[in-house]
């Protein structure tokens, strides 16, 4: 069977795991963002810590998916089996690209602008809001950009421990040895990195004070 | 006049190494106060005790009767203004939000902020209509710094400090600049305390003069003090300035 | 198609990955092999996988010990390449499985008769290819459906028959390939009247071992001579009513061997019936959970031999 007779058979069933997909994607990035963003800024502020947390990223960034999903299986609440497991992995495989970014993004905003920011009365909070984050956010959406593609491309391993996606057409073909199932789940796959990239892209460039 | 701004026996000191003082010096209510040396002697460390973003040593900096580390930072920030090369802008905004920036912080009514803008923008020298929606990279150098300037007025603060405002300007759009700098705030009445390394902008913008060598007051006085003086220390520096 | 990794499922999806990766590369393979191979030695294969590999250096030790040149090619991909390879005389011997063969060579439709399988597999390899199957090893690596050792204990259950009406309450977790196959996930249930407590958990086969332990899931199918079995002390039911077909190992061998090489014959024939489930779960335990190398593990069992 080809491909597309296989896609056009199965397309209800491809479509609802495409979705799936988003959905684990977009809240493994959302929470990444969440935790991510706020991490990088806690390490422009306290440079000590930006070894241990940058480090710590790095080598979750190593461990292979299997590995960790073996790490995560017996831990309580954020372990077990199913797309939890799944969503806390992608989690922590985007948080490298998120708090380097946002660290990267607000340690070069220039000195002498922090200084004026502080210098005219702004408070801690509002330097950082008005004026570190304004303009470190086209570093930062490029991070976001990053481990949204990543997570994508990454997600489908959230089948490998029951947690659905397009990934469960690829675990199956391999099983199979059939490669329109693969296909079935990695052109999809590879649609949404491209979709997610170019819509991530433009709002990037929409928020560049530099246009 | 009453003392605006009061140093006695300041220090500053980072890992053992005095940046400045001990210093006392006082600048008057209205007066623009030149802080002159070279590089590393100290001025913007004065400069920089004088709106908390240091804190002295030893010894006490006061504004208004108040000792610095009684002032809440931000409080006593919002009523100096503060100039500083023209990177001291902030490139995502628009030279409209740069200057609005702290009556927006201080909650101002959006009309009366865009007023103020258009009012100061006026004064600098700047057609709103023209320069309000530019972003500082749009601008010249000089354009640039009446911006920096119009910002630090915004609030009206009844003081400003200004770090090598006109350093990375040409030398003649300089010579206009420092020449309107003077008259606006002589006319506005405020307190200046401008820190520079350049003898002839000294002379052309202060009504007194203080030199720092290597963290300690040398000379201060007013400029024909300033002018006539046989200190040897104070002319040999002036001739090397 | 679908038996090609019947023995392959017993290892992590890597290895399958790995084995999907070199295909297209499979056309290359008898320019390589005829490039290096020579005639004075014996030529051993094995898949890409633990068990085939293991099974790949007892074969090449083996012979050795008969003073006969052996030449390794260990690793070689998956049942195909090996098949391929063997055909065109490149190999001359490799472990390849009767399930396998039947259904993935032969492209036979599954049957739990074993004799049938042994017979309809010996007789068309020989007709068709001038191969020749040895003496089976002695195991054989089927699905295994597994549960907590203290689990079969506390209940006193032994056979698949016996779980049934404990199964309500059991959450599955299985492979996708257990699932997929007909021969796999929903056959059982109807062999055996099987119901379970939820829908099987489908994940990596690997970590369905891992949940199993941690108790995130209390049946897995998993392969009867996989090391974790023993490894993660669980316990495997017996399948008394011969759900699953036979997947018995014996080495294939091209028939010029025996006359090129006549020791070979007397060497592999000592192998026979060598290696049970159990002894085949102790050697892959000793290479994938105490990452002991092969060559060691291989001698070891050989000094258990006869020769």
């Amino acid at each position: 069977m080809s491909f597309f007779e296989y896609l056009a058979l199965n397309r209800a069933e491809v479509l609802s795991s495409t979705l799936e997909h988003v959905w684990l994607v977009a809240v493994s990035s959302g929470l990444a963002i969440a935790i991510g963003v706020p991490a990088g800024i806690l390490l422009t502020r306290r440079p000590r810590l930006r070894a241990p947390i940058l480090g710590f990223a790095n080598v979750v960034q190593t461990i292979p998916s299997l590995a960790l999903f073996g790490f995560l299986i017996p831990l309580p609440f954020i372990g077990g089996i199913g797309a939890r497991t799944a969503i806390v992995a992608l989690v922590l495989y985007g948080l490298l690209p998120l708090i380097r970014n946002t660290y990267t993004g607000i340690t070069s905003v220039d000195p002498a602008v922090r200084e004026a920011a502080h210098g005219m009365g702004m408070t801690d909070a509002q330097v950082l809001w008005l004026v570190e984050l304004r303009l470190a956010a086209p570093v930062i959406l490029a991070g976001v950009r990053i481990a949204v593609v990543l997570g994508v491309g990454i997600g489908t391993i959230a089948a490998a421990i029951g947690g659905g996606g397009l990934g469960e057409f690829i675990f199956r073909g391999v099983a199979m040895v059939n490669s329109a199932v693969i296909l079935a789940g990695a052109v999809p796959a590879a649609l949404l990195a491209l979709i997610a990239d170019g819509g991530l892209h433009l709002l990037e460039r929409r928020l560049d004070w530099r246009r | 006049m009453p003392d605006l701004i009061q140093f006695r026996d300041v220090s500053y000191v980072v890992n053992g190494r005095a940046l400045l003082g001990p210093v006392s010096l006082s600048v008057r209510e209205g007066e623009r106060l030149v802080l002159l040396g070279k590089s590393g002697a100290g001025k913007t460390t004065a400069l920089r005790l004088i709106n908390a973003l240091l804190l002295p040593s030893a010894g006490e900096v006061s504004v208004s009767g108040r000792s610095t580390r009684d002032w809440d930072p931000v409080r006593l920030r919002r009523r100096i203004g503060y100039v500083i090369q023209e990177i001291g802008l902030f490139p995502h905004m628009s030279v409209e939000r740069n200057v609005g920036l702290v009556p927006r912080l201080e909650r101002w009514p959006a009309q009366q902020v865009r007023e103020r803008v258009a009012d100061l923008l006026q004064l600098v020298g700047l057609a709103p209509g023209e320069f309000a929606r530019r972003l500082p990279h749009q601008l010249s150098g000089g354009q640039r710094q009446r911006v920096g300037v119009a910002r630090a007025l915004a609030a009206d603060p009844p003081m400003l400090l200004c770090d090598e405002p006109f350093g990375a300007v040409d030398p003649l759009a300089r010579q206009e600049l420092q020449a309107e700098f003077r008259s606006l705030t002589e006319r506005l009445g405020k307190t200046v305390v401008f820190v520079t390394h350049d003898v002839r902008e000294a002379v052309a913008l202060a009504s007194r003069i203080a030199l720092l060598d290597q963290g300690r007051l040398v000379f201060a006085g007013t400029v024909d003090q300033f002018n006539a003086t046989g200190d040897a220390r104070v002319t040999a520096l002036r001739d090397l300035l | 198609m679908k038996r090609s990794s019947s023995a392959a499922r017993a290892k992590l999806q890597r290895a399958k990955r790995r084995t999907s990766a070199l295909l297209p590369l499979l056309p290359l393979l008898p320019l390589l092999a005829s490039a290096c191979s020579r005639p004075d030695a014996i030529v051993v294969g094995s898949k890409n996988f633990t068990e085939s590999m293991l099974l790949g250096e007892i074969v090449a030790q083996q012979l050795e010990r008969y003073q006969l040149r052996v030449e390794r090619k260990l690793y070689l991909g998956g049942t195909f390449v090996c098949h391929e390879a063997i055909k065109a005389g490149q190999i001359d011997v490799y472990v390849e499985y009767t399930g396998t063969a039947y259904s993935a060579i032969l492209v036979l439709p599954a049957t739990t008769d074993a004799a049938q399988v042994w017979r309809a597999v010996d007789s068309t390899y020989a007709a068709r290819w001038n191969l020749k199957w040895a003496e089976p090893l002695g195991f054989n690596n089927t699905f295994a459906m597994l549960i907590r050792r203290r689990d079969a204990e506390r209940l006193g259950i032994r056979t698949l028959s016996q779980a049934v009406r404990y199964a309500r309450t059991w959450r599955p977790a299985f492979g996708y390939e257990f699932v997929e196959r007909e021969d796999g996930y929903q056959g059982l249930l109807k062999a055996y009247g099987l119901t379970f407590a939820a829908r099987p958990a489908v994940m990596d086969l690997g970590l369905s071992y891992k949940a199993l332990a941690e108790g995130r899931a209390d049946i897995i199918a998993g392969n009867s001579t996989d090391g974790q079995v023993a490894a993660l002390d669980l316990f495997q039911l017996e399948d008394d009513r011969h759900y699953f077909p036979p997947y018995e190992a014996a080495p294939v061998v091209r028939r010029d061997l025996f006359t090129r090489f006549p020791a070979a014959r007397g060497a592999l024939a000592k192998l026979g019936g060598t290696i049970t489930e159990e002894k085949m779960r102790q050697l892959n335990y000793q290479v994938d959970v105490a990452h002991r190398p092969a060559i060691e593990v291989a001698r070891e069992f050989l000094a258990g031999v006869e020769k």
